[in-house]
């Protein structure tokens, strides 16, 4: 958890607003008990609960999952590469590196890292791998300079959620909040275990997280569905505005 | 606040009929948000959008019933994961605050994602007055930033803007070659705006969703400035309305399915962020400061209403105004102030003032198309008809909009409907009236009393027949030899 | 007809066909006795009230409505040639009369009663073909309050495909508004103008002779349009239609 500041408010104190909000609702005092909405006033056993259940069904559709995850990626503008071997998944990051013609390339700091030793592949095509993340030598400024002179990020994934073709990625220590940013290619790998069916599992999955951990959401949680998108202009639509313009997944499984 | 311009309704939109690229522009948006709309609820099935959009709707109910308490939490729970929140009345206050964060931590360049409540507060006004830098990023928003306009749509800001002319604006402020290529004016975008990320202090934001639970902000976006909004800079804002709280986290899915179909026909927009304070102290980087500005500026006024609360349960996808036959001729700017569209006609004249936009809840031929896109099923027209009657009868002053004009013809209208027999005196004295004007069975000619005349400047109107219903029905028709099979 | 119980509805002919299109009252009367429907016209009828509900007039917009209520209380079925009308009555008496006891109550019973006239044909007579000719080429505007508040889609339609000798051609962007929108039209005469000349020249791309509704507003509209701009196509209202020409000739109309 972080260092607490004191929090500080301007404008209107809050109880007054509220107040306010209250007197519009027709009433002059809190809740005396709290309102009874189930998505949020579920117990907790009856959550975990629902969550083993959620694990177990997963489990059993796992091998349906990697294709209707594939299916939407792909509608979803994802290039896709399946494949079971570590070894072509290196072999296609590598070759992807090489077609871009980059010289530098930044990755998360994350433990997928240790089944592909994906930084070996792509320094022997001579590209200067950088590991996006922080120790006593790194300063703030100097992670976020390399991970802008890159020409691919490349991360996990915390979920892949096979109802919308997404890549969640819940940026911490070792997982900057750049590195699938920031560079104008993204690759992302992502591995059987990584799947879910719904959105649905993982506000659940995260919500019980949520709840063990103390009331700790953790800072920055992001669904990547595609490339960055516009259609500002003329409704025409454009790829690679501010985000991405081309993103590739590596399905391990 | 934005300046309201809501009493020039009816020669901006005259204007606006008038102007061919807007309507080139238009019947783009029709066309194409209204087929991806629909695409991708057949995608899901009727059955399955209905039962998404009748959980949305209870969960809207529900959050608003309960806004103090759910405020109340989410307060506590942003506050809890190091976050500040801040309450504000109103416009100037929550401008206010905005101003005293930027000062009190020498804030010289802000960057801005897409924010509707931003609009409304016209927040980049006071950040200048204040010495910040201020730039949109969405680039739909950028665009019309340096057009110095406002936005005239809520989803696509920028959509009354062709190519071309987006290509001279960016010539002359930018400096930029000419180009028709609108790939190449997004890479140029890219480039300018890349570089104000990276050297700004702060990052504002508005809100999609609050989710009280958990004290999380949702960013719904494409393009990806609102990550680098809410990534880059050290501090980050994030302004909204106070009625964008939901109670759960599991909440969240069904709005996150509603709202982009509902919105571009997307299954999920690219980007989908949650905020839930600043960066942790192990995080790679991230804010170190977050504060989240909830704003009311009138939204009390709808909570309080029983017949207008369901105005504040809009997700703000822009689906009714793509459906929307009278925006699909006028546009946004029409309106007048920041929300346009069917939502806009019953928002902005709650917000700026009924009398003060008296106007728009009287720009829809109430054919029902916005209720039955919206994903939350909103009853505009209901509350349309709700304002215009408060427009007509309200017994306050600062409501009551009828002219002696208006008050007479219904007075007229109403009294001869009551008495059939001077109906039917009245359609004698119409038949011989009428002579004049009309040739061919109809009216073609322009006929100097004022409603009429409204409407024979287009259309012809057909003659006064030489009997009524009621005379062919009591010279003969009610005792018509019945005709039986 | 199957022999059964006499069917009486009363016409609600609307003011507008009372004042302006008498003939589709006439028609309407005619296609329902032939189907052996008892039709009576309560006299006293005048106005829904709907173009001063739609104004926000609410409080005059009730007394019209109460005279409705009068008027029809003792009827089996209304019936009424209009989507927009049958809506009022149907729909919106509900809301008019919301929360006021005794009113509220006869205007939920006068809801159950009232069907708009293709409705009525399909829904209570079960009329599968009204067995009229009307040999043209048309095309059928559905008004939005039919559609979206009457929920009456296909009804009209079928009725119309088995008119002998009549085609069908659909209209493009059928769900489209033409913005006639009651007052609407007239307060904000420019916008209801350009909805309406998208609808112009939605008629005329289906090369139809002849444009067909359930709702005599909208074609005074479209049809007011199409005049002015000089093309020929006519307007019918669907109990004209289903009435059809008499049997002789053969020639094909338009």
């Amino acid at each position: 958890m972080v260092e607490k500041q004191n929090a500080i408010s301007l404008g209107v104190p809050k109880d007054d607003f509220l107040g306010h909000v209250r007197r519009s609702l027709g009433r002059d005092q809190p809740l005396e008990t709290a309102p009874v909405h189930l998505p949020l006033t579920e117990n907790f056993a009856d959550l975990e609960v629902r969550a083993k259940a959620a694990t177990e069904r997963l489990e059993t559709i796992r091998g349906e999952l990697v294709d209707r995850f594939e299916e939407t990626a792909r509608v979803r503008n994802w290039n896709v590469f399946r494949t079971s071997s570590v070894e072509e998944s290196i072999g296609y990051m590598a070759d992807l590196a090489g077609r871009l013609g980059i010289s530098k390339a930044a990755r998360a700091d994350q433990p997928v890292f240790a089944e592909l030793a994906v930084d070996s592949a792509l320094q022997n095509t001579g590209i200067e791998l950088f590991v996006a993340a922080h120790d006593e030598s790194t300063s703030d400024l100097r992670v976020r300079q390399q991970i802008i002179e890159s020409g691919l990020g490349i991360t996990g994934a915390d979920y892949a959620v096979a109802e919308t073709g997404s890549v969640v990625v819940l940026p911490r220590k070792g997982l900057s909040r750049l590195v699938s940013l920031v560079p104008p290619v993204h690759l992302a790998i992502v591995r059987a275990k990584d799947l879910v069916e719904s959105i649905d599992d993982v506000f659940l999955f995260r919500r019980l997280e949520y709840l063990h951990k103390g009331g700790d959401m953790g800072s920055y949680l992001n669904f990547i569905t595609g490339p960055s998108r516009t259609a500002d202009i003329e409704m025409k639509l454009v790829v690679g505005v501010h985000g991405p313009r081309e993103v590739h997944l590596v399905l391990l499984a | 606040m934005a300046e309201v311009k809501t009493r020039d309704f009816v020669s901006a939109s005259d204007a606006a009929m008038r102007d061919a690229s807007l309507r080139r522009a238009l019947r783009q948006v029709g066309g194409g948000f209204n087929e991806a709309r629909l695409e991708a609820i057949e995608e899901v099935s009727w059955e399955t959008w209905e039962e998404w959009r009748e959980v949305a709707r209870r969960t809207k109910i529900h959050a608003l019933e309960n806004l103090d308490y759910y405020l109340e939490m989410l307060h506590d729970r942003v506050t809890a994961a190091g976050g500040h929140v801040h309450f504000a009345r109103d416009a100037a206050q929550a401008n206010a605050i905005v101003a005293e964060i930027a000062r009190s931590r020498s804030v010289k360049i802000a960057t801005k994602s897409k924010s509707m409540v931003s609009e409304e507060l016209d927040l980049n006004h006071t950040l200048d007055a204040n010495g910040v830098e201020v730039y949109e990023t969405d680039l739909g928003e950028y665009i019309i930033q340096l057009a110095g306009e406002t936005p005239s749509h809520l989803v696509a800001p920028a959509l009354h803007k062709t190519k071309e002319q987006v290509s001279e604006l960016f010539h002359q402020k930018l400096g930029v070659p000419l180009t028709d290529d609108i790939e190449e004016m997004a890479r140029v975008a890219r480039q300018v705006l890349r570089e104000k990320f990276l050297s700004a202090d702060l990052g504002i934001s508005g809100a999609n969703f609050l989710v009280a639970e958990t004290g999380t902000l949702v960013i719904i976006t494409n393009e990806g400035n609102g990550r680098l909004c809410t990534s880059a800079p050290r501090i980050h804002i994030g302004i909204t309305g106070m009625e964008k709280v939901i109670p759960s986290l599991q909440d969240l899915a069904v709005f996150l399915r509603l709202l982009p179909r509902s919105a571009t026909g997307q299954r999920l927009t690219s980007y989908v962020s949650m905020v839930t304070g600043p960066r942790r102290n192990d995080d790679e980087d991230g804010p170190e400061e977050f504060h989240l500005v909830l704003v009311d500026n009138g939204r009390s006024r709808l909570l309080a209403d029983p017949e207008l609360r369901e105005a504040l349960y809009c997700i703000r996808c822009g689906a009714c105004l793509n459906i929307c036959p009278v925006y699909g001729k006028i546009g946004g700017h029409a309106y007048g102030w920041v929300y346009p569209g069917p939502i806009g006609a019953i928002v902005s004249p709650t917000l700026v003032g009924l009398k003060e936009a008296k106007d728009l809840p009287h720009a829809s031929s109430l054919c029902g198309a916005c209720r039955e896109v919206c994903p939350i099923r909103i009853n505009i027209p209901r509350m349309l008809l709700h304002l215009r009657h408060r427009l007509a009868e309200s017994p306050l002053e600062t409501e009551n909009a009828t002219t002696t004009g208006e008050r007479q013809a219904a007075q007229a209208y109403s009294w001869l409907m009551s008495n059939p027999a001077a109906l039917s005196a009245a359609a004698k004295v119409g038949r011989l009236a009428q002579k004049p004007f009309v040739s061919g069975g109809k009216v073609s000619k322009r006929v100097p009393l004022p409603l009429v005349s409204r409407w024979t400047g287009g259309r012809d109107l057909p003659a006064m027949p030489r009997q009524t219903f009621r005379e062919i029905w009591a010279q003969g028709l009610e005792s018509e030899a019945e005709i039986r099979e | 007809m199957t022999q059964r119980d006499e069917v009486h509805a009363s016409l609600f002919v609307t003011c507008i066909v009372d004042q302006l299109y008498p003939q589709v009252g006439v028609s309407a009367v005619r296609v329902l006795r032939r189907h052996g429907v008892v039709v009576d016209f309560p006299e006293d009828q005048t106005c829904c009230g709907q173009p001063l509900y739609n104004s926000g007039f609410t409080q005059k917009a009730r007394q019209l409505a109460t005279r409705v209520l009068d008027s029809f209380s003792l009827s089996d079925y209304v019936v009424v040639p209009s989507g927009s009308c049958a809506a009022m009555l149907k729909v919106f008496y509900l809301e008019l009369f919301a929360g006021e006891s005794g009113l509220q109550e006869r205007a939920a019973e006068l809801a159950d009663k009232v069907y708009e006239f293709s409705e009525f044909l399909v829904k209570v007579l079960d009329v599968e073909d009204v067995g009229s000719r009307f040999p043209a080429k048309a095309t059928f505007h559905s008004g939005c309050h039919l559609l979206r508040e009457m929920e009456v889609q296909q009804e009209p339609l079928s009725l119309l495909e088995q008119v002998e000798g009549l085609e069908v051609a659909p209209l493009p962007q059928p769900d489209n508004c033409c913005g006639f929108g009651g007052t609407f039209s007239v307060k904000y005469p420019h916008i209801s103008q350009g909805m309406m000349d998208d609808k112009v020249s939605n008629v005329l791309s289906t090369g139809a002779n002849f444009l067909v509704s359930c709702d005599m507003s909208c074609l005074m509209h479209i049809g007011g349009g199409l005049s002015r701009q000089g093309h020929q196509v006519e307007i019918r209202h669907i109990a004209e239609v289903l009435e059809g020409l008499p049997d002789e000739g053969g020639q094909s109309l338009g």
